[in-house]
């Protein structure tokens, strides 16, 4: 039996580092999508999957610490990830009908790739 | 039996890291914004949710595991409404599909402005 | 059927203070003894209706939770495919159901369903639009959510 155990303790401590290593990968092509854009649902949208990748971490280390408190972190962060993706979808909402400059000239780029056909 | 648990939830975190890092490599190759949200609001959701999952399993006790299914309840509940916002609100601001959506039934509401 | 809940609820306090224990677990006990023992006197009292709707809403979340992971899975097979052809579209789904709470549960379902995200209601509440992320067929997918979610959910709440 304790060999089973001396295994599934290596087997845990495989697993959270092979997740943390992961959730970094993932972490850096969420940050390319952020950076590159193009417009700016695109980046709200990268920025909330971020919030996710964030909660996993967060899961993760609770897991390699066994200090189970993380758990509300992991809710918060979600709660303030939820109201920030909300925010900002009011924000595109009342600039796009209201005709901000920025905004109206990323509306026309994204007609201008429709038509060329990407 | 506690070895098991362990073993368990070693491999929810590890199908749930996996499922993030599918979602993000979604939200760089898909197309347009409203694809890259169906990435983001599905896998990322199913990602974050069995990671808490396995953090729960791993403390085999009540009071933490019911913490973590509130946030999963919570996150599942979320995830749709701000995908939902966030495509709503970039259609209703102009931003157009790609050009592979031939389908549009949106477009007689919301005619193109320019 | 929210007062036999709440009986429900009261015999688990009656439990708990019975076995003098009023920890989580004895209290979920005492909640499941008292379920088994509405279910014993369902004839009686007229409670048949309360097990086939607590029955059907755990339809309900089982289905839901198997489409979450399928279309996770879905995605996933998507976007690691070499070369991504897809044909996405957004289609008008024509609501059956009327009431508020029912309409955002669908479009909440929905969102959360394989290659499928809502994206507005019509001013009416008639029209349901919802983006695919592949629909070479439209007609195909209205009829899925037709057979699968909303009859689902028409059974649970009406």
């Amino acid at each position: 039996m304790s060999s089973l155990d001396a295994f599934a303790d290596a087997y845990l401590a495989w697993a959270v580092k092979a997740s943390l290593g992961i959730l970094s990968v993932s972490f850096l092509i969420i940050v390319y999508r952020i950076v590159r854009g193009p417009s700016l649902p695109d980046r709200v949208v990268a920025l909330d999957m971020l919030v996710a990748v964030g909660i996993g971490f967060i899961a993760a280390v609770g897991l390699l610490t066994g200090y189970y408190l993380y758990i509300d972190i992991a809710i918060t962060l979600g709660l303030v990830g939820f109201l920030a993706t909300v925010a900002f979808a009011r924000f595109i909402l009342n600039r796009g009908v209201a005709g901000d400059a920025t905004i109206m000239d990323e509306v026309k780029d994204s007609i201008r790739r429709r038509e060329a056909g990407q | 039996m506690s070895a098991v648990v362990t073993i368990l939830a070693g491999t929810m975190l590890v199908i749930g890291a996996l499922f993030a890092l599918v979602a993000s490599i979604g939200i760089v190759r898909l197309k347009d914004v409203y694809m890259r949200t169906h990435a983001a609001s599905k896998a990322g959701t199913l990602g974050s949710g069995l990671m808490l999952i396995a953090l729960a399993v791993y403390a085999a006790d009540l009071a933490v595991a019911t913490r973590a299914l509130a946030g999963v309840i919570f996150f599942l509940l979320t995830a749709p409404i701000s995908a939902h916002l966030l495509a709503k609100a970039a259609y209703e601001a102009g931003y157009r599909p790609c050009a592979d959506t031939k389908e549009d039934a949106m477009a007689e509401v919301f005619p193109q402005k320019d | 059927m929210t007062s036999l809940f709440l009986i429900n609820i009261l015999m688990a306090l009656a439990w708990a203070a019975v076995t003098g224990s009023f920890s989580e677990i004895n209290l979920a006990f005492g909640f499941v003894l008292g379920t088994i023992a509405l279910y014993l006197i369902r004839e009686q009292v007229g409670t048949t209706a309360y097990f086939s709707r607590v029955g059907k809403a755990f339809n309900l979340a089982a289905t839901f939770v198997y489409e979450l992971v399928l279309s996770a899975w879905r995605v996933a097979t998507i976007v690691v495919r070499p070369k991504i052809e897809l044909q996405p579209g957004f289609i008008a789904y024509p609501l059956t159901v009327d009431r508020d709470f029912e309409i955002t549960m669908l479009a909440n379902l929905i969102t959360l369903t394989p290659g499928t995200l809502s994206v507005d209601v019509s001013a009416d509440r008639k029209t349901l639009y919802v983006h695919c992320i592949d629909v070479p067929d439209p007609q195909a997918t209205i009829d899925d959510i037709k057979n699968g979610f909303e009859r689902k959910i028409l059974e649970v709440f009406r």
